[in-house]
């Protein structure tokens, strides 16, 4: 049975800390680098 | 001098050609032969769709590029292949009908000493009545024309919704066998943030419908990957996603036709149910484009290179067995096809051996099971592998293929932008590694790399979309050093 729904209503929020570290311009530089090298490596590493 | 065809120029075949190019130099031809005069970059659609990118910036004129590089351009579709040639020669040929409008339906057969299949997929709105823009009651994003129409209506809804009518969107794929689930995803996200945008959110319900079976599997299994520091499985993340955008899901569905306005489905239990809709994206299935074989004497083969989907054959093992017993081993690694050694399918063009996520059935027998996804990424690096595999057949007379990469070792990365915008753009990032899990490797981890499957919702994924973006047209434009950028 497609309990889908039920699941989301469920589903825990992302907290004030969570929510500011999405948007803060220093972490999400420092994010932005660590997912362009992990990008990189996967990409280069596979073939 | 040897003469490569390549069969399409989307992600696969452009970039297969490109390598050829690189590698093989003027002594030797590369031609590369599909319908369109212009290449996409299909991701960037989602954004065409909903307004925030004009159809221009996503394609590009095919032509020049290839004038520059030195490659002949036919503009014209596949239609069918002769892998032993003819009564006249043995030389493998493949029929084409030109779409270009200077000579629109003449037909030629162009002689080949390799081929490579990457014409990816046909469209199958037809698989589902009433559904897609054309003749149907759906709009689509998997072309520029189609997204710009999207977005049309998009931009109507939003008229409506201003003048204080209720609306419901719906987005999602339109047939149990779908694949490309990221795609309709993010495309829900940013029908999502584009109504927040106009100000009109609060009026509008928007609800993601899916043939998987839960949120976050994606077409691949789902994933269970490290997020800030946490494992989480990729369905509990879809499912935080969901409730914090408002945003409603339908799962284990079968869509089995859409009237103006209502949208029937069947899920896995057996229920039947009609949605309600003022404004519907459904992905259709996808199938092979079409193309027929035929052997030295015109007897027809085209069986023995496709299956039955209307992909093609590769190395891969398509033996029937149950899910329990399927292995990342079944998945191709050279692209060859069996019967002809000078014959390659990558991308979207070449036929799986089976699903990666378990399929399921509705009672009435309905199959409820998406198909495995060939993203941008694996599509790329197949194109390249078999570049290179042809170049060393060419220059160093290899035998057998000397590249390999298969969807059982890549990894790939699905960056689903959730909103644009440099400061205020967000996008959920997921990579896994492998595409398909490896149990045998990673038995405790769901078949797939802890260390390289992970999860990150924020500005940066946004970003690193952006940056995707114009790397990608920019690889595709083939301007300088455009190789050291990866697939
Ligand atoms: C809306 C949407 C969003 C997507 N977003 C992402 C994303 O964010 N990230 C990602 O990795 N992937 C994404 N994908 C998937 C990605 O687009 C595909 O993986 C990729 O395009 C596959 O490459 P391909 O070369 O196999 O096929 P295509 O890129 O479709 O290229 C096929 C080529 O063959 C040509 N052709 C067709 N018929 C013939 C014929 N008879 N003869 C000759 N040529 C022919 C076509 O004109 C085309 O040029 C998305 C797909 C869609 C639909």
């Amino acid at each position: 049975m497609d309990d889908t729904q039920n699941r989301i209503d469920a589903a825990p929020l992302p907290g004030t800390i969570e929510l500011a570290r999405r948007s803060n311009l220093g972490v999400q530089l420092l994010h932005f680098m660590m997912l362009n090298y992990t990008m990189y490596r996967l990409a280069k590493s596979s073939h | 001098m040897a003469r490569v065809v390549v069969l399409g120029a989307g992600v696969s075949g452009h970039t297969a050609a490109l390598y050829l190019k690189k590698r093989l130099g003027r002594s030797h031809e590369v031609i590369v032969v599909s319908p369109g005069s212009k290449w996409n970059w299909i991701p960037s659609n989602i954004w065409v769709g909903v307004g925030k990118m004009t159809a221009d910036k996503v394609v590009f004129p095919l032509a020049p590029i290839y004038r520059r590089k030195k490659i002949t351009f036919h503009q014209a579709k596949a239609v069918a292949l002769y892998p032993e040639g003819d009564l006249n020669s043995p030389r493998g040929q493949v029929e084409i009908v030109y779409t270009d409008p200077t000579r629109v339906g003449k037909t030629v057969r162009l002689g080949y000493d390799y081929l490579i299949n990457a014409t990816g997929p046909q469209l199958n709105f037809a698989a589902t009545p009433g559904l897609g823009p054309d003749g149907g009651n759906t709009v689509s994003v998997c072309t520029p024309s189609h997204a710009v129409g999207a977005a049309k209506r998009l931009a109507e809804v939003i008229t409506n919704l201003k003048s204080g009518s209720p609306q419901t969107l719906v987005v999602g794929v339109g047939h149990g066998t779908c694949t490309c689930e990221g795609a309709a995803f993010e495309y829900a996200f940013n029908v999502e943030q584009q109504l927040r945008e106009a100000g009109v959110r609060d009026k509008a319900e928007v609800i993601y419908l899916t043939n998987e079976h839960e949120l976050g599997d994606f077409g691949v299994g789902g994933m269970t990957f490290s997020s800030g520091g946490a494992r989480v499985t990729s369905e509990a993340w879809m499912e935080s996603l969901f409730r914090e955008r408002k945003m409603k899901a339908i799962t284990q569905a079968a869509v089995t036709r859409i009237d103006p306005g209502v949208i029937n489905y069947t899920q896995i239990d057996g229920t039947e149910n009609a949605q309600k809709f003022d404004f519907a994206m459904l992905l259709p299935p996808f199938r092979g484009v079409g193309l027929t074989a035929y052997d030295r004497d015109g007897v027809e083969i085209t069986d023995t290179i496709f299956a039955p989907s209307g992909f093609m054959r590769v190395d891969a093992d398509y033996t029937a067995k149950p899910f329990d017993e399927w292995t990342a081993q079944d998945w191709p690694k050279t692209y060859q096809n069996p019967s002809y050694a000078n014959l390659f399918g990558v991308g979207i063009a070449f036929a799986p051996p089976h699903a990666i996520s378990r399929p399921y059935a509705t009672p009435g027998g309905l199959a409820v099971a998406p198909a495995p996804p060939r993203t941008g990424m694996p599509s790329g690096a197949m194109g390249k592998v078999v570049a290179m595999t042809i170049a060393d057949m060419i220059l160093k007379g290899a035998l057998t293929p000397t590249h390999h990469a298969s969807m059982g070792e890549m990894a790939a990365a699905c960056i689903a932008s959730t909103g644009t915008g440099l400061r205020h753009g967000t996008a959920a990032a997921m990579s896994m590694s492998p595409i398909v899990p490896d149990n045998a490797r990673y038995p405790d981890t769901n078949g797939r790399d802890p260390r390289t499957t992970t999860g990150e919702i924020g500005l940066a994924a946004h970003w690193v979309k952006r940056v995707l973006h114009t790397m990608f047209l920019y690889k595709a434009k083939a301007y300088p050093f455009w190789y050291l950028i990866p697939e």
